[in-house]
């Protein structure tokens, strides 16, 4: 795809009226096909020249420096005297992205035997002969040998037969921005399904259009082999802004897609390199990650920005009763919550030192009636001698010796009647009391004596269990009357 | 049977936390392009203050006592108790105390030492007061290394070495030692033994409770214990077993199990516990949960069924006194119209078992119930509001209480609160007069992207009919918290665990 510099001194004018009549009076497709015209007048010289290679000598060799005649070949006949002189000067060569070799042709012209017809067959209009030659080549005549399987000549798999790798092209920016899309392009599910199929059995024909740092500016993985066998633009040529551009897969609409994604992740995570860093995991997955996080590239290590995936509670925590039923989530699936927290976390927020968002503000005003009726272990969390004894002690509402005279005054004779609240709250008296405070009344040497042991006490298994407790009251052992 | 602590348990204990006091130092030592890929974590300066004037048991001469118009004797409005002829006891107010708490965090999780997957976590904590005689629970307890540990993760398989909790159906249970999670497939397996910890502590039962309990054994507590767990889409279920034994293996401390499933079918998420004492043999706490999203999703309706028997360890004499479980059904129904705006409403019923205990005059009441209602609501982007309303009726214990809060956020960074409370109750088979009064005003701000601050002070005062009683309610308490992000990890904005 050449141009042709052309000028002729005196003919300016002519030209230019000729041009601008054209373009008005028979329209842009006139216009076009003006400037398609050759500007040499080759039929004007077709007597001279019998052989297209006397002024064209450096085709058949492929030596672009001889491909026009120099300005003194004009000189010899437009010297001023026998015809008028003329201003010529070889056209300058713009990129092009074709692999056609003058050479390679040149050797078929020699085998048969007749290269004046051979450059009529790409060069020349049909039928007019030679020196008829026209702005650009005939494309139907290559295709004449070359077969097109289609009849969208870019929706074919063989570009390489005319084309080189626009790694290998001069094109500029602006020539890279003009390439024609594909019709196959167009279709629905190209970008998210379709082109990496194709991308593996026709690379060649993505690399016509398309260099390696195009594949590098979405795909994570641009090491993978298929990326790889495009090449990659060379540092002068410039390209066209490539924005990231990441489709959501059908795997990942699934509603459980968030808790399953592990086992896609185990299995298939040369598929999830193709979007994801492993910054996109750690916005979630704590540190030291999966194997299969650790093995995704960083963010700083790939071309791609991928997805950017931000951390997403998962819709359970959404729930006003959350924070109620995270225990048993947690019991049920802990390694699911080990996924985005660390120990630290929990501990932080159950061991605070300043609550840390469990109890609602104020809570320790009024503790004392939720401690009551628990539904939840308060002592799993806080230490029933040490946190809730302590500051009972300090405030003074722990009882010092037997049970505190007076405190429990909303039952009249509390001391006689305490035993059914005691097996109703056990959890709430050892706040305040020690057991040293129950055992100066229960114990066998305490004051009355009295049995605490409900009616299905199995004392044969307790004192198998844990016969060091048994004398916390008992001065022998109860079962076989040995002593401790 | 010696009532001291080991010796050789101090010394455990000491070079637990030393340990996790040089892994905190070797840490913090790591320049991140060296040896360690990443440092995170956080530092956090907390400080607390309370003032107020706690109760003490005074006496009074009988001579001095009127009576209420129930007939009960009391000393200037306050009911009295008279076991001796001449004297009387009383629960009056003491003086007027105040103490500060000062706790000192650091976590640190430290990772890429050039082994994959080998990483150190530390959370440790020193506390400091100040004040007079009031002593903030545990301010004494000047050092805790909550968490200390080495962790090292090869592809589905997990270990940890050092200081270290298991969350789980049988509650927290902190420990030193290993453990192994291994996560074959959709099973979950986790088996782990050491030396196990007083219930919410980080010490040795016989160091942590010495002073405070009366019967206590030098003998180091050995847990051993183990789970699996199974998922299956939005369906798991773990079972687990857990035995302590003292080191000297006379006595058992506790031998449970537990089973816990979470489901979400088509329309419905259950939830399921239940845990199984073998010393006792008996069930101990369960629940059975089931939460509706109706209207598409803007409803939400709970229903619970929960039992809940107090558990307690072998080495206490509390278990053999048999406490008797409740029953309990609950309901709660929540609406979400917009995600504005969340209101629920809900309630419960208990009973509780058979006491067995010896009956005078007639029995206490065996059964109770609740209700509540709360709001939240973001009347605009800047604007939290959340309301909350309980009231507990329950045997030997009442609570009527008020609670709203509004968050304001000024402006990226600072936020202010503004809470008011009030709240009737009865204390435990105590009378309770009055109602109490209280608000606070709290702030948040974070003034670098690793530097945030937050403080607040509530004040509450109680009120009696004819204002002549004055409470322990009467307290003012305030706090700061400081918190400093430490290191970064890709993924992360900012310093700090998740």
């Amino acid at each position: 795809m050449n141009t042709r510099g052309w000028n002729v001194v005196g003919w300016r004018p002519v030209g230019v009226v000729l041009a601008v009549t054209l373009v008005l009076g028979v329209g842009v497709a006139g216009g076009v096909r003006a400037l398609q015209e050759d500007r040499f007048p080759h039929e004007r010289h077709q007597g001279l020249f019998p052989l297209c290679t006397g002024c064209h000598q450096g085709i058949p060799a492929s030596d672009e420096a001889d491909y026009y005649p120099s300005p003194e070949a004009c000189a010899r006949c437009h010297d001023g005297d026998q015809e008028e002189r003329v201003e010529w000067s070889p056209p300058v060569a713009v990129a092009d992205n074709v692999t056609f070799s003058h050479a390679e042709h040149a050797r078929s012209l020699e085998r048969e035997g007749d290269p004046a017809q051979v450059c009529e067959g790409c060069h020349s209009e049909p039928g007019r002969g030679r020196m008829s030659v026209s702005e650009g080549i005939q494309l139907g005549q290559c295709w004449s040998c070359h077969e097109h399987r289609s009849t969208d000549h870019q929706v074919d798999a063989d570009c390489t037969t005319c084309h080189v790798p626009l790694a290998e092209s001069r094109f500029t920016r602006l020539q890279i921005e003009d390439i024609p899309v594909p019709a196959d392009h167009e279709i629905p599910g190209f970008l998210s399904e379709e082109h990496g199929r194709r991308a593996s059995t026709e690379g060649a024909r993505c690399a016509t259009c398309h260099t390696q740092d195009r594949c590098a500016a979405c795909h994570v993985d641009a090491d993978r082999g298929e990326i790889q066998a495009i090449p990659a633009a060379p540092a002068q040529m410039e390209l066209p802004p490539a924005v990231a551009h990441y489709n959501e897969p059908s795997s990942h609409e699934d509603a459980a897609w968030l808790e399953n994604h592990r086992s896609a992740a185990g299995t298939a995570a040369a598929e999830c390199v193709t979007c994801h860093t492993s910054d996109d995991c750690r916005a979630c997955h704590v540190a030291p990650v999966p194997g299969a996080v650790a093995g995704l590239p960083s963010r700083s290590q790939v071309v791609a920005p991928g997805v950017g995936v931000t951390a997403h509670a998962p819709d359970t925590h959404e729930s006003l009763f959350f924070m109620g039923i995270h225990g048993s989530v947690s019991a049920a699936s802990g390694a699911s919550c080990a996924t985005c927290h660390e120990q630290t976390f929990c501990v932080a927020c159950h061991d605070g030192p300043a609550n840390g968002g469990y109890h609602p503000p104020s809570f320790v005003s009024r503790h004392s009636a939720a401690a009551f009726g628990r539904t939840s272990e308060c002592s799993t969390c806080h230490s029933t001698e040490v946190f809730c004894r302590a500051c009972h002690q300090e405030s003074g509402l722990t009882g010092f010796g037997r049970l505190g005279p007076g405190y429990h005054d909303a039952e009249p004779l509390w001391l006689l009647r305490h035993g059914q609240g005691a097996r109703q709250n056990l959890e709430s008296c050892v706040s305040c009391h020690q057991q040293n405070d129950c055992t100066q009344c229960h114990g066998v040497l305490g004051a009355f004596k009295i049995n605490p042991h409900g009616p299905d006490f199995d004392a044969q298994r307790a004192w198998e269990r844990s016969p060091r407790a048994c004398f916390a009251c008992h001065a022998r052992a109860p079962i076989n009357g040995s002593s401790p | 049977m010696s009532l001291t602590g080991s010796r050789y348990g101090r010394k455990r204990n000491v070079i637990s936390s030393v340990g996790g006091l040089l892994c905190m130092v070797a840490c913090m030592g790591i320049p991140a392009s060296a040896a360690a890929q990443g440092v995170r974590g956080w530092v956090g300066s907390t400080v607390q203050v309370v003032e107020m004037r706690p109760l003490a048991l005074d006496t009074v001469l009988r001579s001095e006592l009127t009576l209420d118009a129930l007939g009960r004797p009391v000393f200037d409005g306050r009911l009295v108790t008279c076991a001796l002829e001449d004297l009387c006891t009383l629960y009056a107010l003491g003086p007027q105390r105040w103490t500060l708490a000062a706790t000192q965090d650091v976590n640190l999780t430290a990772w890429g030492f050039g082994v994959e997957g080998l990483s150190v976590t530390t959370l440790l904590r020193a506390r400091a007061r100040a004040g007079d005689a009031f002593v903030w629970p545990r301010s004494d307890d000047r050092f805790d290394a909550l968490l200390g540990y080495a962790q090292l993760v090869r592809g589905r398989v997990r270990a940890r070495a050092g200081r270290q909790e298991i969350r789980s159906g049988l509650g927290f249970a902190a420990f030193d030692g290993a453990s192994v999670f291994w996560t074959p497939g959709r099973w979950a397996i986790e088996a782990y033994g050491g030396w196990s910890l007083a219930r919410g502590l980080r010490e040795p039962g016989y160091d942590a409770l010495k002073g405070l309990e009366s019967y206590l054994t030098d003998q180091n507590v050995h847990v051993v214990g183990g789970s699996a767990g199974y998922r299956h889409s939005l369906t798991a279920a773990t079972v687990r077993y857990q035995r302590e034994i003292h080191a000297d293996r006379a006595s058992l401390v506790s031998e449970r199990a537990s089973l816990d499933v979470t489901s979400t079918l088509p329309g419905v998420r259950l939830s399921a516990a239940l845990d199984y004492d073998f010393s006792f043999q008996r069930i101990g706490k369960s629940h059975l949960s089931a939460t509706v999203p109706l209207g598409g999703g803007h409803w939400l309706v709970e229903a619970t069924a929960r039992r809940y028997v107090p558990y307690f360890q072998l080495s206490t004499i509390w278990g053999y006194f048999e406490p008797v479980a409740y029953t309990e059904a609950e309901t709660r129904v929540g609406w979400s119209p917009s995600s504005d705006l969340g209101i629920w409403l809900g309630g419960g019923w208990r009973s509780y078992g058979d006491a067995g205990a010896t009956v005078v005059l007639q029995p206490l009441r065996d059964d109770g119930w609740r209700g509540s209602a709360g709001v939240q609501w973001h009347p605009m982007t800047r604007l939290a509001v959340e309301g909350r309303y309980v009231l507990e009726w329950l045997p030997g214990g009442f609570l009527n209480s008020a609670d709203a809060v509004a968050r304001f956020r000024v402006r990226e960074g600072l936020g202010v609160a503004l809470s008011g409370t009030t709240f009737q109750q009865f204390e435990q088979f105590r009378l309770g007069e009055g109602r109490a009064f209280g608000g606070g005003l709290s702030t948040d701000a974070e003034l670098t992207d690793r530097l945030s601050f937050t403080g607040g002070v509530t004040v509450l005062r109680h009120r009696t009919p004819d204002s002549t009683v004055e409470s322990p309610w009467n307290q003012t308490r305030g706090w700061t918290s400081l918190r400093v992000g430490v290191g970064r990890e890709p993924g992360l904005e900012r310093g700090g665990t998740r």
